[in-house]
């Protein structure tokens, strides 16, 4: 009997081809996740696999989209005062077309504010691998900072957890202590950072 | 030839040089920006990020360049 419909079926070569590459399963604003998949960094090795990705937790830039809202809102506020008052100085046609071109470079200021609060958020990222530990930090427009250690020499992993915001969205500082002269990491304001102390503690044991 | 001083370099003038100086400024630091982004994405692979962050970059330099010939004219 002749088939009406037949489901189509993936080609072999692309399944084999996903599995390798890990179909994404991460939120592209997660701020915490474990086993993430589609995720990788610049020195990572072929067999070593990324057990916790974590970022600072979102509400931490709610200082920066309240301060974005109030220099967006700034110029109409401006503009409606001096409707409202009938203020003449931008009637000038010389006048008008120097605010034009101030209040539209003022925008594009916001934006690029908005945009480096956003990527200084975004890629201050802490991962932890099946090998190692690493810090990537932009702390700034023109400076990226990638900090790795073995989790051979991680010595202790500890959080603090204080004040009443951070513990009512469960989000804290997670500090991994290493050994000697290496640098000691800190991801700040994690979210469940109970459970990322855990998950890495769990991982010194096994090493 | 007679030039003044005082007429060629009116003060509108002045400001819209100053003006057209600082829109460039701006453009060269957008440039910093996707320059930095462009490294960010090679350092960090995420799902769609780079291209994302990638765009959003071209979009402010072509803003900012827009806005600098558009000064350049109304001015």
């Amino acid at each position: 009997m002749t088939d009406i419909f037949v489901a189509r079926t993936k080609n072999k070569e692309s399944i084999i081809k996903n599995k390798d590459q890990g179909e994404s399963n991460m939120n592209i604003l997660a701020s915490f996740c474990k086993d993430p998949k589609g995720v990788s960094f610049q020195t990572q090795k072929h067999n070593e696999t990324i057990i916790l990705f974590l970022r600072a937790h979102f509400i931490t830039n709610l200082y920066w989209i309240i301060i974005s809202f109030v220099l967006i809102v700034i110029p109409l506020i401006i503009a409606i005062f001096s409707s409202v008052f009938n203020i003449r100085f931008f009637s000038d046609p010389l006048i008008s077309h120097f605010t034009t071109v101030y209040v539209l470079f003022y925008y594009l200021i916001v934006f690029s504010f908005i945009f480096i609060n956003f990527l200084h958020w975004f890629y201050n990222v802490f991962i932890v691998t099946s090998e190692r530990v690493v810090d990537i930090d932009y702390s700034d427009i023109v400076i990226h900072n990638i900090a790795v250690t073995k989790l051979d020499h991680v010595q202790d992993v500890n959080y603090t957890q204080s004040g009443f915001i951070p513990t009512l969205f469960n989000y804290g500082n997670l500090f991994v202590q290493t050994a000697g002269t290496e640098i000691n990491f800190e991801a700040p304001s994690i979210p469940k950072p109970r459970e990322a102390t855990h998950i890495i503690g769990d991982l010194i044991g096994k090493t | 030839m007679d030039l003044n001083f005082g007429e060629f370099f009116q003060p509108v003038l002045l400001v819209k040089i100053v003006t057209l100086l600082i829109i460039g400024f701006y453009i060269i630091f957008s440039f910093v920006v996707f320059t930095q982004v462009k490294a960010m994405g090679q350092i960090l692979s995420l799902p769609h990020a780079a291209f994302i962050f990638k765009l959003i970059a071209i979009i402010n330099i072509v803003l900012a360049l827009s806005l600098f010939f558009g000064a350049f004219v109304i001015l």
